[in-house]
Order: C-alpha cells, then sequence, then structure tokens
C-alpha cells in the first residue's frame, strides 16, 4: 500500500507564505485556530485568482509537489486555469491535503471574504483566517449534512469566545 | 513542529462551579474552554497531533 504523507498544516502555511500567496484559511483548519474542538484531515484555503497571485501559487504547488487526489487522476497537476476558476480543486501534497477553493457557500470569493477574516501569528507566520461567525455563516449556506454536523459545537465555540473576550 | 510527548498530561483550565459543563444541545463546554486557553499555535498543534493519533489508531503507514 503506497505511504501517505504525513499532514503538516504549518509546513504547507510556511510554504504559501514563503512564496507570498494571498490566502484566507476557511474551514476546519480556521475553526480549529479559533478554539474549535474539530477535527479535520485537510486545509482548506480560499486563494485570491488575480493573475500574479495565481503565479506565485503555482510556484509554491510546485513546491509542495501539489497534485490532484481524485482517483484515476493522481498525476495531473493543477494549472493557471484551474486554479482561476471557481472550482474546488481538492490535491494531495508532500504535507497531507490541500483543498484550493476558488468561492465557498453562496459563491463568495478571495475579495468578499477579506473583510470577514482576521489576521493571526500562528507558528510565527502571519495568517489570514476567516473569522468564526464566517466560518459558521458559510456551513449554514453550504447546508451539507457534513457541514451541519459541525454547527452546534462552532456556534458554542462563537459563544464562548465571547464570553471569554467581556 | 516535533511531536510532544504522548504521556503528556493536559492541563485543563480550572473552571468556575457556576458554569455549565455541557450546552443545551450536548456541546462539551469544557474542552472549548481549554482550547481557548491556548495560544492560536498551540491549538493547530491539538489539531495537528489528534490526526497523527487517528492515523497511528488506523495503522496508516505515513512518510515522515
Amino acid at each position: 500500500m503506497a505511504k501517505t504523507p504525513k499532514p503538516n498544516f504549518i509546513a504547507t502555511l510556511q510554504t504559501l507564505v514563503r512564496h507570498n500567496v494571498d490566502f484566507i484559511i476557511v474551514g476546519g483548519v480556521a475553526a480549529a485556530i479559533q478554539g474549535a474542538t474539530i477535527s479535520t484531515f485537510d486545509l482548506d484555503l480560499v486563494h485570491s485568482r488575480n493573475p500574479e497571485n495565481i503565479t506565485r501559487l503555482l510556484e509554491a504547488l510546485d513546491e509542495l509537489e501539489a497534485h490532484y487526489r481524485i482517483p484515476g487522476a493522481e498525476s495531473l497537476k493543477p494549472t493557471r486555469s484551474h486554479l482561476e476558476s471557481e472550482g474546488h480543486q481538492l490535491l494531495m501534497t508532500r504535507f497531507g491535503q490541500l483543498d484550493l477553493l476558488g468561492i465557498i457557500g453562496s459563491g463568495t470569493g478571495y475579495a468578499e471574504l477579506l473583510p470577514d477574516s482576521i489576521e493571526e501569528n500562528v507558528a510565527g507566520i502571519k495568517l489570514r483566517i476567516l473569522k468564526l461567525a464566517a466560518v459558521i455563516r458559510t456551513k449554514e449556506q453550504t447546508g451539507h449534512d457534513k457541514d451541519k454536523a459541525t454547527l452546534a459545537l462552532l456556534r458554542r465555540t462563537l459563544e464562548e469566545r465571547n464570553k471569554s473576550r467581556k | 513542529m516535533s511531536e510532544k510527548d504522548p504521556e503528556a498530561t493536559v492541563q485543563m483550565p480550572a473552571g468556575r462551579s457556576d458554569e455549565p459543563v455541557f450546552s443545551e444541545d450536548g456541546v462539551d463546554l469544557t474542552l472549548i474552554r481549554w482550547m481557548l486557553s491556548l495560544t492560536p499555535t498551540e491549538r493547530l498543534e491539538v489539531l495537528q497531533e489528534h490526526i497523527w493519533s487517528i492515523m497511528r489508531l488506523r495503522g496508516e503507514d505515513t512518510e515522515t
């Protein structure tokens, strides 16, 4: 059986930051960084789809040895046109699963998400993270069963965060 | 990032006696309060170590 890359979120993020890629961490990892006791194996990012950023992102993905993880398409590497699209690129890298999302929720992209994001210093790097309230809103909009299953936990985490700040 | 000692104990923050332990919809609030007592870096490390533990339990052969 083929070996699975050992997931390393910090190494993936460090690589993207070193290449000056503009992105926002969304989904389970964004929720966990903000205190949710959630488990996820993939790192979900919404990237800026402007041409210069796509160039930097392609360089970072090359270093990460990124390829599609869809069965039968493992030899395919993401291209500029893939990354310029609104679609979801489900990738495997040398540091584990990486999902690059053109848009999320009800069709929201990087520029629209920026006001709903915060900058956090994580492991010595500055990262842009979708605010927990916006993570909840996105999961509500998506309406998938797997997203609904985590909503109670995320809502209670947001309440506890707000209480602890008072 | 290095793996922490799996035998290490987790230091839970002292809770107030008037704080509920579970929410009405059954969420364990003590775990959330513990996560919130950590720094963002520590929270990401908790997630990372949790999924490594799951992979070890599953017997997955991982590249290091």
